[in-house]
């Protein structure tokens, strides 16, 4: 950077910074926030930036990732006209919508249960939410094979008590690597349902039985709506990452994932421009996805029928 | 009642279904560490420590666990000391910055990690930074500080500020009322917030695999590399230790604050 | 149609007894009243009757049906609850129409159900309000439109009016009253406020420790308490400890605290030895003031006179003098003990800290009670 650019940027710091002190009681606060946010910019948002830079540039000539300063949307064209990408796509959102399903049906029933248990069951059960959280991913995700596995514990037991004659091909394929993406995803959609649901009055479900709903009926009528909100960031959280989900299809599945083809163009391939334009690709589809989805849950959470 | 009944027995073997299918996996690790064979199976033919005592000599798991350590403490810093400033700095003043600072933090945790990793890979090489410490520090403490900030803010929220007013009263500057009234109040908060991000980064393992190189890769990483080739049961042993730790972490946590309390914390 | 019957009706959480053999007959059209303090169990025993929480022992029977097996949502009872838990996410017709919804009436009908129903407590220019940010008395008439809306046999009530300021709860009680008079349903109301209960109520029922301890009229647990708990849980009163000095036939003479004798008329039937321990109850109402005798009267403490054998007269110094709005409360020392004697302002008499008072009732009018809180039947 030149010292000309250097005084613009201070320049540029002092303007954003006068109107943000004027605009908040204490300069104190803001600049006990300050180190979050530089570092939120500095290492978040400007790599993204860069991610999109190289995005429109051209390829590299041999052995170069990308080629720097150049513009071109070869690689957006590419993502979009070409079959494997597409191919890739569907299959991360098929992975997506279905792990997400199920993983936010299981969390809320897990989630109710927690909520209604008391005493040591309740600490038990949110135990077994919380450890698999705090455990990594391949740990997590390893530990199908041998249950899942053609040879493994589930066949040979469903084989022994003659329930199958031919095992199932679970893993490798879409239904292990969707176990395996449910498995990451449901305990944090587990919580963030539960954490609603805590807040809300059981009371209300008793008022609801006693004018004459079913418990099934009570739990659709009062407690999916008032735990929409804990429903919609388990949607979203759970959408975001099986998606983008990459251990589990590679180690469970039989399919490559828009995430698993990122990884090897990027670091086998050199493809750099492919790679983030495909990654924008992705994320913007994500968004819109994700914005829909949102859309649709929160109409549930107001009354959908009238009275 | 007939009905009543079926219903409270569908929605025990439910959930208790849940509750296995949370548990078996990491059953399934344990368990499979105490194999005798070079290959995993669940339940073992045979039981033995072998594998545990091979680990020891293995200097590149040994190596890897340094790393994880390291990484792991350093992370924990800059995310404690950055998330229990900004969640102090918006108690004291919610203004505009503080509306945006939520979402900005809260946003990195929505992005898939591969694209994460892809990102904070092209971004670092362009400071020479790729596979170093620092690099991998940062990456996670991208992943770790909106819970500590989460977990802070919650934990400020709770504070009786009305006590800070009365230090001030009483004659103690903004540091000393701070140190005197603030902290014994929320350490229990800080050292929760704290070990949050050393678990989070101990396990990350996606931004980890492409911003480590042969000499900073961590524990997850390089149990992922040995997965690719074949399942070692040496696999399961590294698990059962990262498992013990996270477990370790949860109880001392619970007995920092509480479980339901932390529990929350972390959706 | 609709009386309720509970027999033998218990609650057990663990090691503790919530709910203890709790029997009686609620008629058809009545409003009963369950008052007790909390902790007595008697919002337990309205769940039971709502079929919210399921007895460990005896039975509920509503009209000819054993409902002690049925769920909530199968029972013809509707419940207002303390908090009133309207649906927030919904609004206040969509919450008065829930119930009927549920009972798949057309969607024509129970709008229009509904909004009657609002009409009657007043709310149907918010029908289309959030119930969230309505009042609590606002809140507390659509959750009784909701729980009338689906036109139970029985009217379950859980202290729905506690969380309202004062003056609201009066004007409430009277309005419940009314409405029960209109409908002529079976009310079961649950309260910890006596006024309240007295107020509402066709019979009371007055719970303690789980125990249902007395079951009758406003007038007849008021005047005829069964033990020393309600007599105490039912208003102010001057509890005095004594001990029998002897017993004639027409009279048992007290030792009390206050340093003399007190004479209570009785007809002997009731066995009490000489020297046992009694718990006397001297109610504001009955003790009569008066200026002490002239100042040259030079030993207040022991100058009573017993004419006719039931009157008892005592006299005292004022310790202080509290006004409670239309009401003027003495605490008057006597001996070492000390009792409290209310007047309306007009006729309080104007006493001041340190006047000498003449005390003055008819033993009639006193309650005994043994060392084991039994009413002495004198």
């Amino acid at each position: 950077m030149s010292g000309n650019s250097n005084a613009t940027a201070s320049g540029a710091i002092e303007r954003l910074w006068k109107p943000l002190v004027a605009r908040s009681r204490s300069k104190r606060a803001l600049l006990l926030m300050a180190p979050l946010v530089i570092f939120e910019l500095l290492i978040f948002v400007a790599p993204f930036l860069i991610l999109l830079r190289i995005s429109v540039s051209e390829a590299g000539e041999r052995g170069t990732a990308y080629a720097e300063g150049t513009w071109s949307a070869d690689a957006y064209a590419n993502v979009l006209t070409s079959e494997v990408p597409r191919e890739v796509i569907v299959h991360s959102f098929t992975i997506g919508l279905i792990a997400t399903a199920i993983a936010v049906a299981v969390g809320l029933l897990y989630a109710y249960a927690i909520w209604r248990a008391d005493g040591f069951t309740k600490s038990l059960l949110l135990f077994s939410v919380v450890l698999p959280l705090l455990t990594t991913l391949v740990v997590k995700t390893y530990a199908f094979r041998p249950l899942l596995s053609p040879t493994g514990t589930l066949n040979s037991l469903l084989e022994s008590v003659g329930l199958l004659s031919t095992p199932l091909e679970i893993v490798p394929g879409l239904a292990g690597a969707i176990v395996g993406q449910v498995y990451i995803v449901l305990p944090y959609a587990v919580l963030a349902i539960y954490s609603v649901l805590a807040t809300m009055d059981w009371q209300l479900v008793e008022a609801a039985r006693d004018l004459g709903a079913s418990r099934p009926r009570s739990v659709l009528e009062v407690v999916v709506p008032q735990a929409m909100p804990g429903i919609i960031v388990a949607t979203v959280i759970s959408f975001a990452w099986s998606v983008g989900s990459y251990a589990a299809p590679f180690l469970l599945g039989d399919d490559v994932t828009f995430a698993m083809r990122v990884e090897g163009q990027i670091l086998r391939d050199f493809q750099w421009p492919t790679a983030t334009a495909l990654s924008v690709v992705m994320i913007a589809a994500m968004l819109v996805v994700i914005s829909a989805l949102v859309a649709v849950l929160s109409r549930f959470g107001g009354e959908v029928e009238y009275a | 009642m007939r009905r009543e009944s079926l219903e409270t027995a569908l929605f025990r073997a439910g959930y208790l279904v849940v509750f296995a299918f949370m548990l078996l996996p990491l059953a399934v690790v344990v368990v499979t560490s105490f194999g005798a064979s070079g290959q995993i199976a669940f339940p073992p033919a045979e039981f033995s420590l072998t594998w545990y005592e091979s680990f020891f000599d293995q200097t590149d798991w040994l190596r890897a666990f340094d790393n994880s350590l390291l990484v792991g403490l350093g992370t924990a810093v800059v995310a404690t000391i950055l998330g229990v400033t900004a969640a102090f700095g918006q108690e004291i003043d919610d203004g505009l910055v503080g509306r945006l600072l939520a979402p900005l933090v809260l946003l990195p945790m929505l992005i898939p990690p591969v694209i994460f990793g892809v990102t904070l890979l092209v971004y670092f090489t362009e400071f020479d930074l790729q596979g170093s410490y620092v690099s991998l520090i940062l990456a996670h403490t991208l992943w770790a500080t909106p819970l500590v900030y989460f977990v802070m803010r919650s934990v400020f929220r709770r504070f009786d500020w009305q006590q800070l007013d009365a230090a001030h009263d009483l004659g103690a500057g903004p540091v000393r009322s701070f140190v005197h009234v603030v902290l014994p109040n929320v350490k229990h908060g800080i050292f929760v917030g704290a070990l949050l991000a050393f678990i989070v980064s101990l396990q990350e393992f996606v931004m980890a695999l492409f911003l480590s190189n042969h000499t900073t890769e961590t524990i997850p990483v390089v149990a992922w590399n040995q997965l690719r080739n074949s399942l070692s049961p040496m696999v399961s042993v590294v698990s059962t230790f990262l498992i013990l730790i996270s477990l370790g972490a949860i109880l001392l946590a619970a007995a920092a604050t509480n479980l339901n309390w932390l529990s929350k914390q972390l959706s | 149609m609709s009386e309720i019957e509970l027999s033998g009706l218990e609650k057990r959480y663990g090691d503790e007894l919530a709910v203890e053999d709790v029997s009686v007959t609620i008629e058809d059209g009545e409003l009963l009243c369950l008052l007790g303090p909390s902790g007595s169990g008697k919002s337990t025993t309205l769940r039971m009757i709502a079929g919210l929480t399921s007895p460990t022992d005896g039975t509920v029977r509503i009209g000819e049906d054993d409902v002690t097996e049925r769920p909530a949502y199968d029972r013809t009872t509707a419940t207002v609850f303390q908090d009133w838990a309207l649906f927030p996410h919904k609004t206040v017709l969509e919450n008065v129409a829930f119930g009927l919804r549920m009972q798949s009436t057309s969607t024509d009908e129970r709008r229009e159900r509904a909004r009657e129903m609002l009409d009657r407590v007043e709310m149907a220019e918010h029908a289309d309000d959030n119930p969230t940010n309505l009042s609590g008395g606002q809140k507390q008439r659509v959750a009784l439109a909701r729980s009338l809306a689906v036109n139970p046999d029985v009217l379950l009530l859980d202290e729905p009016l506690s969380n309202l300021d004062k003056r609201l709860r009066e004007d409430m009680q009277i309005e419940l009253r009314e409405i029960h008079e209109d409908l002529e349903k079976t009310f079961v109301h649950v309260t910890h406020d006596q006024d309240e209960a007295f107020t509402l109520a066709d019979r009371i029922g007055i719970m303690a420790d789980g125990e249902l301890v007395q079951v009758g009229d406003p007038h007849e647990v008021y005047e005829n308490p069964k033990n020393r708990f309600i007599e105490g849980f039912l208003g102010d009163t001057n509890f005095l400890a004594g001990e029998v000095a002897r017993t004639t036939a027409e009279s048992v003479v007290v030792e009390t605290e206050l340093g003399q004798e007190m004479i209570l008329p009785s007809d002997g039937d009731d066995a009490l030895a000489v020297g046992e321990s009694l718990t006397l109850s001297l109610r504001p109402e009955v003790l009569t003031i008066g200026e002490s005798p002239v100042a040259n009267d030079a030993d207040p403490e022991t100058a009573t006179v017993a004419d006719g054998g039931t009157t008892n007269e005592i006299v005292g110094t004022v310790e202080n003098a509290i006004y409670r709005g239309s009401t003027v409360r003495y605490s008057v020392a006597i001996e070492n003990s000390s009792v409290f004697v209310e007047r309306t302002v007009a006729d309080s008499g104007a006493f001041d800290a340190g006047d000498d008072i003449r005390i003055r009732w008819n033993g009639a009018d006193v309650l005994a009670f043994r060392e084991d809180g039994t009413r002495v039947d004198l």
